[in-house]
């Protein structure tokens, strides 16, 4: 039986000792890392850390020796189970997985070109926003992450978009959803505006539009001519899939 | 380059998808009782004006929360 010492990396030694604290949890990343080589044990202390920098520099030289499926299985998915742990037992809160979430993006980027090259595409291209005068995040971080984690493409604009903003971004990459957030009340009415963009534009048919954020209903969301509500993260990515192949279907 | 197995790539994702789950859920009930701005150190990470924001604990650091979770946070919030 493996034991914590056959753990090379010390922050990753460190991590396990610290905060997993089930016995079965704990025996089994004691076991999966004891088999990790040292180069992903490295890649996997930096995402524990939220070292988005380190882990993208890392996953990049890692890449010229290492197969795309190591480096995501020892080094970015067995950091994450940690991660996992941690939140759940409320070590660490949203903000610091968000940043370990970030830092398994930049990861994930040194891989996409390898994905490309094998013919496996993104299943959609998904252009995110928090509409104009709105700057609360929290929600579409979260919905990002995990329509990454599922295998989509994210554009992330930010904070406080402006509907001209969002019209260009899907132009300019070619997306075929949008998701649009708002916090407040006095900003919900900009996510219909931003329709209204699209409409003004003929390009409203071009693209399919999701919205949610804490004050947003099914209702409204129907009002607005928006295409689907999502009420969290998991149902933004039900959504994205079943507004996907709605049209997948029409063009068909 | 070499390439990936399209299946074993997929096994991966939904082992993603299924770590994440897990943390939006926990993150969904968390919020009820705990701003999801606030991080470990009790700073906030807000882009945005909150009557909870203190003082940095240090120069050029984040803005302490002093909220004390026991309100609901929400109407502390400020539009830009």
């Amino acid at each position: 039986m493996a034991t914590i010492s056959d753990i090379s990396n010390e922050f990753v030694r460190n991590e396990i000792e610290e905060y997993i604290e089930e016995p079965d949890e704990r025996e089994q990343l004691i076991a999966t890392f004891a088999k990790i080589r040292p180069e992903m044990q490295e890649i996997a202390a930096a995402l524990i850390d939220g070292a988005h920098h380190t882990v993208d520099e890392l996953t990049h030289k890692a890449l010229e020796t290492a197969e795309a499926l190591e480096v995501m299985d020892d080094g970015l998915i067995a950091a994450m189970r940690i991660v996992g742990i941690k939140f759940r037992e409320n070590f660490i809160y949203v903000p610091e997985v968000l940043g370990c979430a970030r830092a398994m993006k930049a990861g994930m980027k040194h891989i996409e070109p390898i994905l490309s090259a094998s013919g496996i595409e993104p299943i959609g291209k998904v252009v995110m926003g928090t509409v104009k005068g709105d700057l609360h995040d929290i929600g579409k971080n979260l919905c990002i992450m995990m329509l990454q984690g599922t295998g989509f493409e994210v554009i992330d604009l930010g904070v406080d978009t402006k509907p001209d903003e969002f019209l260009a971004a899907v132009e300019e990459n070619g997306a075929s959803l949008l998701g649009m957030s708002a916090l407040l009340t006095t900003t919900m009415p900009n996510m219909a505006v931003t329709i209204e963009t699209f409409i003004d534009e003929d390009l409203r048919d071009d693209v399919r539009i999701m919205v949610g954020g804490a004050p947003v209903t099914q209702e409204f969301a129907d009002d607005m001519g928006a295409d689907g509500y999502g009420k969290d993260a998991m149902e933004c990515v039900a959504l994205a899939k079943r507004l996907l192949a709605e049209g997948v279907e029409a063009a068909g | 380059m070499r390439k990936i197995d399209e299946q074993e790539y997929q096994k991966r994702l939904e082992q993603i998808s299924d770590l994440f789950s897990g943390m939006i859920q926990h993150a969904d009930e968390l919020s009820t009782e705990r701003c999801p701005y606030k991080n470990r150190f009790d700073e906030c990470t807000a882009k945005f004006g909150c009557r909870n924001q203190g003082k940095p604990l240090s120069p050029g650091g984040l803005l302490v929360c002093t909220g004390d979770d026991k309100l609901d946070y929400r109407s502390a919030w400020e539009s830009v």
